[in-house]
């Protein structure tokens, strides 16, 4: 049986937690707290982390970590990013510039991303299409990265699910070409 | 939503009293900040060039991290928790209102005395649950 750690990080109110709610097989552990931040229309934020728990019909075990979603919290980022075998990034589309929300992401978690695998899950593309997939896609070729990137409901399981595989799919690949 | 721009200014006084006479009055007592749940300062006594921003969000997810730890233990609800080090000692003391919840987060290095400053940091908690918003 393989365990695998994943870290699920992207922009506050993206849907981390919720991802991590719709995939765990056991109740998550959340650690949100009342919201006093106005530019964000939400109730409650994570300031802690997320730990849910998925597993695969092979038996293997996947360890699914959220961050906190606002960069006062960078120094969780780290931590919570040790011994990750793989990223997700949630980026909302309905957020007034979510290429610099992206941005954001790929600047915190820039050491890890030159070996970690990664997969963009972008939200909301339905109700705001003005970013496209292919905005994203040539943000990250800018910077020299090629990652898959997905639109998401995170609160659609099939859609996290997905999301997942394809990280999966990254790592087995990445394992295999360190194995030849 | 109180707004971390609107916070009660009462509220506000009240904890920038306690958290400069904490600092004053407390040997060896480095920095005293005490924010809201999620991380933002709502007020400060520092001495040198600690970052009340980066205390105030550390603060929020240790407390945060230590009620969960709690609340799956079936321990109740979180009051506080003492990091100690070859150097001295961090406390983060949870402030319960019904309006605003806060953490005061108090940093000490070898000088102070644990009781002491736990202590304080007890006293403050009351005085500021009981602050007028």
């Amino acid at each position: 049986m393989k365990e695998y750690k994943l870290l699920i990080t992207g922009t506050m109110g993206a849907g981390k937690t919720t991802a991590i709610r719709a995939i765990s097989d056991t109740a998550p552990i959340v650690t949100d707290v009342a919201n006093h931040d106005s530019s964000v229309d939400k109730a409650r934020t994570t300031v802690g982390l997320d730990y849910g728990v998925l597993a695969l019909d092979n038996g293997d075990r996947i360890r699914l970590f959220g961050t906190p979603g606002q960069a006062r919290f960078d120094f969780l980022w780290q931590i919570l990013a040790k011994n990750a075998l793989g990223l997700v990034i949630l980026v909302d589309n309905a957020r007034p510039d979510p290429l610099a929300d992206l941005a954001m992401f790929l600047d915190g978690f820039a050491t890890h991303l030159e070996t970690l695998p990664c997969v963009i899950g972008v939200g909301r593309t339905d109700t705001h299409p003005a970013t496209t997939l292919e905005h994203y896609a040539d943000a990250l070729e800018a910077r020299g990265m090629v990652f898959p990137i997905l639109p998401v409901d995170v609160r659609q399981r099939a859609d996290v699910i997905s999301l997942i595989d394809t990280l999966l799919g990254q790592i087995e690949a990445g394992m295999d070409m360190d194995l030849q | 939503m109180i707004d971390i721009d609107n916070m009660p200014a009462g509220l506000r006084d009240a904890a920038l009293k306690a958290a400069t006479a904490c600092l004053a009055d407390v040997v060896g007592v480095t920095a005293v900040v005490i924010a809201t749940v999620d991380g933002f300062d709502l007020a400060s006594a520092l001495r040198g060039n600690q970052d009340a921003a980066r205390i105030a969000a550390m603060a929020s997810s240790i407390s945060a991290i230590s009620s969960v730890v709690a609340l799956e233990a079936g321990l109740g609800s979180f009051k506080s928790v003492t990091i100690n080090t070859d150097a001295g000692f961090a406390i983060v003391q949870a402030v319960p209102r019904a309006d605003i919840e806060l953490v005061i987060h108090v940093i000490a290095d070898h000088d102070a005395i644990l009781a002491q400053a736990m202590h304080r940091a007890g006293v403050m908690a009351k005085v500021l649950a009981g602050a007028p918003a």
